[in-house]
Parts: structure tokens; sequence; C-alpha cells
């Protein structure tokens, strides 16, 4: 009786963290550049329980041992980086990426600051000083672009466009006749093991600080943008890669799954008030 | 005392022991690779009663009397769960249908031929290091990779390959396409990984020799001649992509418990009228 209510209650809080992440996807359904959570049971370590030689009797069929189980928990919470789709705006600082690729960004401001990567391309311009303006993300994090082969954030002058081309060149068109100028080009990201990437809040990823970013995330920049089909899309956004259907369908089971451990704490109950009841 | 008793309450006790191993399938129902266990009873040794008070060196035997009931082992169902596309790279599932030479098993993995000798049907497992060292199986096929590329399990295990060492990839695994005897080749370009890595599957000829440790890992108990890895003519296929659910069937897991706890309350009902009876012989018997 008290295995069972324990097996039950175990995992209905399993049942409960499934529930969570579902319910964090599912809010987040409309999230530019989002990427959904996914994660997988795994049932409880097992007691082997000793039996003594005289069970061994003929018709047997496992060794000698009673096995008891101990009910389910969740094991292992994954980002599934697929892609999202794809959403026109218009808006010029927009940015949408095709393909397994990150945007680089610093929370800090700072070119030596932590770095943390995003899909999130809803950019703006905010204005840096002496009529230029720099690219920061919607939270206000500078992104970082390669100039010359070296890091900085984009700054744009006064009296230019930008445009971001399909493999993330950035160049900026003054007025009409005069040549546009380079600005280098957006540092592109793919992550090579994206289950060792960390939600950060704002919708960014890190790497947790024991892990070598190298591991993780490999500069993509240099490299032709046709090898790796990365490719950037300006005006464009990402939206998240949430399917309804299947957050619903999940949420069922689980729900079903949830009622099904009610049914078994409840049935054990009943056992524990018979046993308590067997002299009233 | 009554013998009666002893058996009720041995009754009790195993009918417990049904609903826990029921329970535990009920909370297992969304592991993936998770093979539900049923737990199967056995009577206790037969009594024989004789009737006392007979002619001197007269044995009256009357007859046998069943002294109670236990619950001898929880065996676990080998069925093939359902697959279940996740569309993730790392995922693996195995579906192992497993022929033997004129054996045609039923519904639970077991043949029987004209002599009474049972087969049981073999099936396929992935094998996985422990930190010990020591290796370990499993149908659970969700896997990830450590920073440095290793294969893991969810809960951190490393998988092996047919050479007996952990799996290692160096590439992206948007690349890995994983065929269907566990080999993992570059999905582009068709040649494999370096070091040419692939999955070591093993067939375990008596699948009831496996002992269910927890976190998805059985141990095998058996001789080491009923554990070998499979052949090339095995019908075992890898699914990349796939997970295989858990094997455990709703309804049946609800009707069980309710018949298990049923069964309790008979018994429990017994042992009260039993009391009953013995309450009368305590205390009314010879009662002035």
């Amino acid at each position: 009786m008290n295995s069972s209510m324990i097996t039950a209650a175990v995992s209905m809080n399993a049942l409960q963290q499934k529930l969570d992440m579902l319910a964090d996807n599912i809010a987040n359904v409309n999230t530019v550049g989002y990427k959904r959570k996914t994660s997988v049971f795994e049932d409880i370590l097992t007691s082997l329980n000793q039996q003594e030689q005289d069970f061994q009797q003929a018709g047997r069929r496992t060794p000698l041992g009673y096995s008891q189980g101990w009910g389910a928990r969740l094991s292992s919470m994954q980002l599934d980086l697929s892609q999202g789709m794809l959403q026109q705006t218009g808006t010029p600082t927009d940015v949408a990426i095709e393909g397994n690729g990150l945007f680089e960004v610093r929370p800090d401001g700072t070119l030596g600051g932590s770095r943390a990567f995003t899909r999130h391309g809803s950019f703006q311009l905010i204005s840096s000083g002496g009529g230029d303006r720099m690219l920061v993300t919607n939270s206000g994090f500078p992104v970082v672009a390669e100039v010359g082969g070296t890091e900085s954030f984009i700054t744009i002058p006064e009296g230019y466009n930008l445009t971001i081309e399909a493999d993330g060149t950035l160049k900026g068109f003054g007025p009409q006749g005069s040549t546009p100028i380079e600005l280098g080009k957006l540092k592109m990201m793919q992550a090579t093991k994206p289950e060792l990437l960390q939600s950060i809040a704002d919708n960014l990823y890190g790497v947790p600080e024991n892990v070598n970013i190298a591991d993780v995330v490999t500069d993509v920049t240099q490299l032709p943008a046709d090898a790796l089909g990365i490719s950037v899309r300006q005006g464009f956004v990402e939206n998240s890669n949430v399917n309804m259907t299947d957050e619903m369908a999940d949420l069922m089971i689980v729900q079903r799954a949830y009622t099904l451990s009610a049914r078994a704490i409840s049935s054990s109950d009943q056992m524990m008030n018979m046993a308590n009841n067997l002299r009233a | 005392m009554l013998r009666g008793l002893y058996t009720a309450a041995s009754g009790m006790t195993t009918q417990q022991r049904r609903h826990d191993a029921i329970t535990n399938n009920i909370a297992n129902i969304n592991t993936p690779g998770f093979k539900g266990s049923n737990a199967v009873t056995r009577s206790f040794p037969d009594m024989l009663l004789s009737a006392m008070g007979g002619p001197e060196g007269t044995v009256n035997p009357i007859g046998k009397l069943s002294t109670g009931v236990f619950a001898e082992e929880n065996l676990l169902s080998m069925n093939q769960g359902d697959l279940q596309e996740t569309f993730r790279m790392q995922d693996i599932a195995l579906v192992s249908d497993i022929l033997v030479p004129g054996a045609v098993f039923d519904g639970s993995g077991k043949f029987v031929d004209a002599n009474g000798t049972v087969t049981y049907q073999p099936q396929a497992f992935l094998s996985i290091l422990t930190p010990e060292g020591e290796e370990r199986y499993t149908r659970n096929g969700s896997f990830r990779t450590a920073a440095d590329g290793t294969l893991l399990t969810s809960d951190g295990m490393r998988v092996l390959g047919v050479n007996g060492q952990p799996i290692r990839v160096n590439v992206s695994w948007d690349e890995v396409k994983v065929t269907s005897n566990g080999s993992l080749i570059n999905g582009t370009t068709g040649q494999p990984l370096d070091g040419a890595p692939q999955l070591r599957i093993m067939r375990v000829d008596n699948p009831n020799f496996l002992i269910r440790e927890g976190d998805g890992r059985f141990r095998y108990e058996g001789e080491a001649a009923g554990i070998r890895q499979i052949a090339a003519n095995d019908r075992v296929d890898v699914r990349q992509g796939f997970l295989e659910r858990s094997n455990v069937d709703t309804a049946q897991s609800a009707v069980d418990l309710m018949a298990a706890l049923r069964a309790y309350e008979a018994n429990q009902k017994v042992i009260q009228f039993y009391d009953k009876s013995l309450d009368k012989a305590a205390n009314e018997v010879g009662r002035v």
C-alpha cells in the first residue's frame, strides 16, 4: 500500500514538471525566436528484494529476487533548435536566420563581457552619440559583428541606411549617388552541441561556466554561407517553433497519466483503509 | 490458531505486491523504452491433513490444504512498444522481432513445443557503460551528446559501439545518419564517420534473465553464451528520429488495479470473519 502511494506520488511530481514545461512552451507560442523545450521520462531506481533459496521452485523464470520499481522521473530537458517559420515584417532592422545559426550579443554592453547567443532577430537602432546609431536587440544588448577580422559592435553613421545581405554582410547606403560603406559582417555562430546551450533570460542562450564555449558553438562568420545552409533575411522575423497541436497532444497525454496515477493513489488509500479496519 | 487466518493474510500481502507492480507500470506509461512488469503469484506447498482420534497406529488422511499464496517474481513483458516520431537526430528506437527456427511465439514471447520445452523470444538491446565500467542494456534510445562528443543516454551513461568503446561523434548531429544496422554515417556523403562507429546491439536469448535496475537499465544475469551481438540476419531495425514508447497498456492496468483492490478486500473480509470466529471461541465458548 505504502509503496504504491510513494510510486504514484513520485510520478505525479514528474508529470507536474512536464506540465510546467509544456505550459512554458504554450505561453511562448508567439514569441519571436523562441525554441521549444523537450524532455523525456525515465524510470526510477528499482529495488531488488532478496529471496531465500527455497523460493527457487520449478517453473520459475527469473533469477532469485523480487524487483520493485518506484515510479518515473523527468530525465533531461533539452532545447529543440528546429527552424521556426519566417514572417515578413518589412522593418529593416528585423533579421531572421534560416538554418542552424545564432547571433552573438553582449548582455553586459562591453566587448569583453559575457557572451550570449540568440535567434531573436527583432533588432533596433539606438542612438550612441554624435548622430551614430548602434544595432541592439529588443532588450538593448549590442549585437556583435566582425569588422576586418576583429569583433566590434555595429555602428551606423548618420544619414546612412543599413542593409544586411543574405550572408550577413552589413552595408550602409547613404544619399543617392554616394558609395555604400562597408560595416563588417554579422557574427554568425553555429551550435554543434545544442543540448549544452542554456536558456538565460530575455530569449538568450548561454553556455554554462564549466563548459568550453568552443565545444558548443563555432564561429562560422567567415565560411561561405551556402556551405552550411545558413542565410540571413532582412525584413523578416522567425516565429517560435512551438507547434500547438503537438503541445496540446502532449498536454492531454500528461493529463491522462496524471489521472491514472491519482487513481492508483486513491486505490492504495482504500487498501490502507481496509487494513486499518481489519479489527474495527 | 485457525489456519485460514494466515492464508488470508498471505493473500492480502500478495495483492498488495500486485498493486505495487501495477502502480509502477502506470507511473511509467510515458517512459520511453519501458517494459511493463507482471507480478506472478504462486501457491505455497500444500499440506496434507489427517484426522486424529482413529484406532491406534492408523493414519486417516483427509486431503490437501493449500496454505497460502505469495508473489513469486516480477516478470518483464517484452512486447515491442509503439514507435513515436520525435524528429530528433539523436533519438534511436529499436524494432526487434528476432526469429528462432521452428518456434512461433505467442503474445507474451513464449513458445512451448510438443515435448513441453519452453523457448522465449530473444530480444535486442542497446549497450551502455555505467560510471563503474560495467555494461548494461537498455531500450531507451533518447540520447544526447557531451561536450567532447561522446554519445550519452539521458542520464549520462555512455553508449557503447561494436568495439566495446564509447561512441564519439565530432561533427554536428544534423549531418549524422544512423542506418538500420546501427552504423553512423555522414548523411550527405554516405561515408562512415571517423572511426566507423556502430551502435553495439546485443541479442539476449532469454530476456527473463534481465534484471531491471531502474533508470532505464537492465542487468544480464544469465549464462555468458546467452547474450551476443546481433548478426546480420537477425530481424532488428534501428530507427533514427523515433522513440519506442512504453509497452504498458493503460486500460489493462486500470482493470488490474481494480482487481487487485477487490481481491485485497475479499481477503480482508475473510480475516474479519475468522476474527469473529476466534472471538466466539475465546469469549463465548464455556461462558457461564
